[in-house]
């Protein structure tokens, strides 16, 4: 796939790879009886890393945001759309540095459930996504907490509170 | 037209899913030993199958039918084993057992990593795909006649 | 750990780099290294979507093998298409080179993980998803772009076609 002149490996592969890290990173903790909040802190912190290099890719040819709801707007948008292929579908703040991100198709969800089956593993599948958000957040400028929610797969909330200095 | 079951076998044997619709009749065994013979018979056809036939088979049989019912087979290159049993009215299904590989089971089992390749699928979210995969097919008809 | 050199960064390349980074040093220099086994789960899953999506049949033979896996699989995964070269005379290996390898592309090794096989995922992928279509073969690394070669090789070697064993209790 040719994008701007640049290659992008399918699709697919994230999938497949993230797939991989969380088996890998569950796997390697387990051994040291580790809890699960230590895998999920892991692999937010991974993610937070990767949204980071990402977010400096995609806003390569986009001019300055003017305030912090036009950069939720462009992650619920562009940045979402570019690792999910698809937008968030509902962004709601409370205009207070809160803003919950609602995606009703979760792509990293969608093959695992409709419905409340394998409802305890949904967690390990958001942490790297929690991350990708505050590492995108952070390389533009704001500081932030992201956690998850589900109540019914595939959809799920990404919670975004601002920390401000 | 109609269909009876379903079944989908992994490259060891193990059966997968299991699914029935508007079959009438039962072997009088269990589930699982009508699996394992199932699978020995479908393997020892296609053996024998390949030692039968004059060239190369790249492609393994497709079928076989009785004065009663029909089997339809489809095998991937990765062993995956698709059995459909239908009333002997329906024709070549290779391609609609070819989607529901390419369209359930890999969607739905494969990309779900939840679901280890080699045990019975615990999904629902597969069961209901191929559920409604088999009553939204043309030669599906619930009606007993 | 890892730099990336530039924000030109497809979704594989930033993924594979914390992966690799958390996991530390066990990840060195080892040939049976958790990546390779890593790279084996992510095979033994792509190639039914690989054949889903692409409808290949079975190969005839490891030439065909070969072409497959540079012409579809690393085009349509990757949007590379390696080289077959360097055939061994009795067709049982082949290397499959690259003048780009879109895994590293801006990947610099830091100086405290020089010997990181950074590219051997795909050893493991290669491996996992051959020995699903009953090939066993060994696939490594002989050149590498992160080690100071001018390309990256993979070297694939068939060791044996698998039989399909016959179903329990059946003599």
């Amino acid at each position: 796939m040719e994008r701007e002149g640049v290659r992008m490996a399918d699709e697919a592969l994230f999938e497949f790879l993230h797939m991989e890290v969380i088996s890998y990173i569950f796997k390697s903790l387990e051994k040291d009886d580790s809890d699960n909040g230590k895998c999920t802190a892991k692999l937010e912190g991974m993610g937070f890393r990767v949204g980071q290099g990402l977010v400096e890719r995609f806003t390569r040819d986009i001019p300055r945001f003017k305030d912090e709801l036009d950069i939720m707007k462009f992650v619920c948008k562009d940045f979402w759309a570019g690792i999910f292929k698809k937008q968030v579908d509902n962004l709601r703040t409370n205009h207070q540095g809160v803003y919950v991100l609602q995606d009703n198709r979760f792509r990293l969800l969608t093959q695992i459930s409709a419905g409340k089956q394998y409802m305890e593993h949904a967690p390990k599948f958001l942490a790297f996504t929690c991350g990708l958000v505050r590492g995108a957040l952070s390389n533009l400028g704001v500081n932030s907490i992201v956690t998850a929610e589900v109540s019914l797969l595939p959809a799920c909330k990404f919670q975004v509170m601002m920390q401000r200095a | 037209m109609t269909v009876y079951n379903l079944y989908v076998f992994d490259r060891h044997g193990t059966c997968l899913y299991y699914g029935e619709w508007n079959r009438k009749n039962t072997t009088g065994i269990s589930l699982k030993g009508e699996f394992k013979l199932m699978y020995g018979m479908l393997f020892s056809l296609k053996s024998f199958i390949k030692k039968l036939s004059p060239t190369d088979v790249k492609e393994g049989f497709l079928s076989y039918q009785t004065s009663k019912y029909k089997l339809h087979y489809y095998e991937t290159p990765t062993g995956i084993k698709i059995v459909m049993n239908t009333d002997i009215a329906v024709g070549n299904v290779r391609d609609v057992l070819q989607r529901a590989y390419s369209t359930i089971y890999v969607d739905f089992v494969v990309r779900n990593p939840l679901c280890s390749l080699d045990e019975p699928i615990q999904s629902e979210l597969f069961k209901q795909k191929i559920d409604a995969f088999v009553r939204g097919l043309p030669f599906f008809s619930a009606r007993v006649t | 750990m890892l730099r990336t050199e530039s924000t030109k960064i497809n979704l594989m390349r930033p993924l594979g780099q914390p992966a690799l980074a958390c996991a530390g040093y066990r990840w060195r220099e080892n040939y049976y290294s958790h990546q390779r086994r890593g790279g084996y789960n992510i095979g033994v899953r792509i190639i039914e979507d690989f054949l889903a999506r692409t409808n290949v049949g079975r190969c005839h033979d490891f030439r065909e093998t070969a072409d497959v896996i540079s012409k579809n699989a690393f085009k349509l995964y990757l949007g590379v298409t390696p080289t077959v070269t360097n055939w061994s005379p009795a067709g049982d290996e082949f290397s499959l080179q690259l003048d780009s390898n879109p895994l590293a592309e801006f990947v610099e090794l830091p100086d405290n993980h020089t010997g990181l096989s950074y590219s051997s995922l795909l050893c493991g992928v290669l491996r996992g998803a051959l020995e699903m279509v009953q090939m066993a073969v060994d696939v490594r690394i002989v050149q590498d772009t992160l080690q100071g070669d001018l390309q990256t090789e993979l070297r694939l070697r068939f060791l044996r076609r698998i039989e399909e064993s016959m179903p329990a209790g059946e003599e």
